[in-house]
């Protein structure tokens, strides 16, 4: 009788859908612990970014009290105290929670993380508050 | 269908296809109509497309009730088993494969690249089950086991936005298997696997976005899985380094 | 434990059907030494296999009105367990008094147990309440016999791999579309691959039906007839382990008398009616509600538990046309070749039986096969361990 000789057949996979490193930043479809992990991820790049600021800034200083002066009228306007309460909250959030991701991270408090993220975008924001008050209370 | 004509609305859904020979880069929808009920899942509409509409349309199905894990799929850009996703209300439905697996066909994801890093973590099936508070074991019975809570289904893995860059990520589903090897041997020396996952792409990759635990529909909190084996394996560390010579 | 790899045949065996028989089979002929190819339209054991409630029976639950079926699911259960290590929760079984027809009937059925090579024990009311809290308080007594809980898919799966990695090709998302007849004898299929659209012949020295309740309509194609019926039942899955073990109602066969713990989920079952096509089957939510009401008799718990889901499977039986309900057909199972039944050569149908009764039916199946092409070939099904399921992803 005849027979025929089947090959194993294994389809060749196509590419698996990727969100990427854009992905990351993607809210669509995530839920509390990826809104942190998004927030993390942009507080941390925003930090970096302010600290390259600060030191351009501080080397002002080297340019006398003339340039530094000059500075600190525009750190007083309007949009730079804006700007200083959105790098209040960064600092806060990026601190709290990475004492959250820091603890957790080691394996501690694990079944505590989600109250742990809540209690620091609580507290980060109660204080960021208090600043915002202060800041634009007329104390410079 | 057994609900009555009334009972039913007509839902448009909006699904990926792929099949092979198909440009990498290309993606394909196509759109069905589909009377739903007020029970309906998705995979019973899926189920209907393919018996009603497009005898061509290849997805993963078997239990029908969460036990098996291979209906895992992404429904408006969120990942769920479809056989206990019900079909939302309102508006078209996207239905698309999950993430960050090889697409084969369709909605079918090709599980050898799941599983290949699955068995390196040498995960047995059954653990000792909880007992109902107060209950007594029968007679001949010396522990109670259970299956664990894993189903395989994959669905973590395409939740979790590491996987969705780094393709070298072993992934949560793993990472979490490795650790209930460490956490109840059964006879096997869970060392090895530890050591295993005690890499830059394994347990120290993840950067705690927790989808993976929130994602699964079994209960199993790959996250925190993850976080316990960091622990293990530093602590498996610190004793070899402390150990002077002893056994490694 | 060495496998006895026995001379390679030259015969080829085309299995149609990728549920636990078919990957039984596979797994039987390839330990055998034919070569098999087995093909499934969907996914491996997306048919009926997939989705019963994964009770691995003891038997007691044919003991007295079905005695075929009863031994062999003791007989099964035991080389499971064997050949599948570890693939079980193996937590035993109560079969529960509730009302006074139970008790009535107790003396019966724990004779026939035994009578049928079924352990049984006899459990009083206190003891009952002590191993499963949450049981009906009105509980009378209960029998404990060696029930289990398999996972309806990876189970099976197991037997796949083990084919698979003896050689054997499985081929899913394959559909057949004819087989090839000619002369009143079949010499294979001819298959659409659903993902790249192509169609193929796939030839072979026989055709094996293994479609379970899909079995007539395949036989259909070759202009055979089997008297299959499919009959569905209802299974409902609630959140949370309710008992520690099987629980089962002490009465001849009825709806929603069992009650099986798997994984964090309890699987209630199951009703019984029958269909002409096991693709269009329908989940009846008054069947739903029996599941709740006849459920919560026995463990009363199950009344408010979540749903996680309802849904339909249809049992392969095997009987007249004239069956009402199905419950009045026996759960054995049958091996058809067609030679003798319809006078067409190369083509074999096996289906009925349950999820517990894969590999004698695939050890049936494989000695009628043997002595059709006259090869002498013993089956080793029942020692070599398979393996785990994981292996048939393996690269």
């Amino acid at each position: 009788m005849a027979s025929t000789t089947v090959e194993p057949r294994r389809p060749e996979p196509g590419p698996a859908r990727r969100r990427g490193f854009v992905g990351w930043f993607d809210p669509r479809g995530r839920r509390l612990g990826g809104y942190a992990f998004i927030l993390n991820r942009l507080s941390g790049i925003g930090l970096v970014v302010y600290l390259y600021m600060h030191l351009v800034i501080l080397s002002l200083l080297v340019q006398g009290p003339g340039a530094w002066d000059a500075f600190v009228e525009i750190a007083l306007s309007p949009p730079v105290l804006v700007f200083d309460v959105v790098l209040l909250a960064g600092m806060l959030f990026h601190g709290l929670n990475g004492i959250r991701v820091g603890l957790v991270g080691m394996g501690l408090v694990v079944s505590r993380q989600r109250a742990l993220f809540i209690a620091a975008f609580v507290v980060a924001g109660l204080v960021t508050l208090v600043g915002a008050l202060r800041i634009f209370g007329g104390e410079g | 269908m057994t609900e009555t004509a009334a009972e039913l609305r007509t839902t448009r859904f909006v699904v990926s296809r792929r099949k092979e020979g198909d440009d990498p880069g290309e993606l394909r929808y196509d759109t069905f109509d589909v009377a739903v009920g007020p029970r309906s899942t998705i995979l019973d509409s899926l189920v209907s497309i393919r018996r009603e509409l497009d005898p061509t349309l290849t997805f993963r199905h078997s239990c029908f009730h969460a036990s098996c894990g291979t209906c895992g799929m992404r429904v408006n850009g969120r990942e769920g088993l479809a056989c206990v996703t019900p079909v939302p209300e309102g508006g078209e439905v996207m239905v698309e494969p999950l993430g960050n697996i090889p697409v084969v066909t369709d909605l079918v994801v090709d599980m050898d690249a799941f599983y290949d890093e699955f068995d390196e973590a040498g995960r047995p099936l059954v653990r000792v089950s909880e007992m109902i508070p107060g209950a007594e074991m029968a007679e001949g019975i010396d522990e109670l086991e259970r299956y664990e809570d894993c189903i395989e289904c994959g669905i973590c893995l395409s939740a979790c936005p590491v996987a969705g860059s780094d393709p070298r990520y072993v992934g949560p589903a793993a990472l979490a298997a490795a650790w209930r090897l460490v956490d109840e041997p059964r006879g096997r020396d869970p060392g090895p696997v530890l050591r295993l996952m005690d890499d830059e792409q394994a347990a120290w990759r993840c950067h705690l976005a927790w989808e993976c635990t929130e994602a699964c529909p079994s209960g199993v909190d790959p996250a925190a899985a993850i976080m316990r084996l960091r622990r293990a394996a530093t602590a498996a560390r610190a004793r070899r380094l402390f150990s002077f010579g002893g056994t490694r | 434990m060495t496998i006895t790899r026995l001379p390679r045949q030259p015969y080829h065996v085309v299995i149609v059907g990728g549920g636990g028989t078919g990957g039984a089979l596979a797994h039987d002929l390839i330990l055998r030494g034919f070569r098999v190819t087995l093909v499934e339209r969907g996914e491996l054991t997306s048919g009926t296999t997939g989705r019963h409630h994964g009770l691995l029976h003891s038997g007691a639950r044919y003991a007295v009105k079905d005695r075929e079926s009863a031994v062999e699911c003791i007989e099964e259960r035991e080389i499971l367990r064997r050949v599948c290590p570890g693939s079980f929760e193996e937590n035993d079984g109560l079969f529960v008094a509730i009302t006074d027809e139970d008790v009535a009937y107790e003396p019966l059925f724990f004779e026939s147990c035994l009578a049928s090579g079924i352990p049984a024990r006899r459990v009083s009311r206190e003891e009952a309440l002590r191993l499963e809290p949450n049981l009906n308080p009105e509980v009378k007594m209960a029998v404990q016999v060696p029930d289990a809980t398999m996972d309806a898919m990876r189970m099976p799966l197991r037997f796949f791999a083990s084919a698979k990695a003896g050689g054997a090709v499985i081929r899913p998302w394959t559909l057949v579309t004819e087989l090839l007849v000619h002369d009143r004898l079949v010499s294979g299929i001819r298959v659409r691959d659903l993902v790249n659209g192509v169609d193929d012949e796939i030839r072979g020295d026989l055709v094996v039906n293994a479609t379970g309740p899909w079995a007539e309509q395949l036989a259909v194609m070759a202009g055979c007839d089997v008297p299959i019926r499919p009959s569905p039942g209802v299974l409902l899955a609630v959140r949370g382990r309710v008992c520690n073990m099987v629980i089962n109602r002490l009465h001849p066969s009825g709806d929603g008398d069992i009650i099986v713990p798997q994984r964090g989920l309890s699987v209630v079952g199951t009703s019984s009616w029958v269909v002409d096509d096991p693709d269009d089957l329908g989940v009846p939510e008054d069947h739903v509600e029996r599941m709740y009401s006849e459920g919560s008799m026995m463990v009363p718990a199950v009344r408010h538990a979540e749903r996680r889901a309802a849904w339909s499977a249809a049992r392969p039986l095997i009987g007249s046309r004239d069956a009402d309900t199905g419950r009045e057909l026996s759960r054995t199972f049958k091996c058809f070749d067609h030679r003798e039944t319809d006078g067409v050569e190369g083509f074999v149908t096996i289906s009925g039986g349950k999820g517990t009764t894969l590999r004698a039916m695939a050890e049936t199946t494989a000695d009628v096969i043997c002595r059709k092409v006259g090869v002498e070939a013993a089956c080793q099904t029942r020692e070599i361990v398979t393996l785990p399921h994981t292996a048939y992803y393996a690269a």
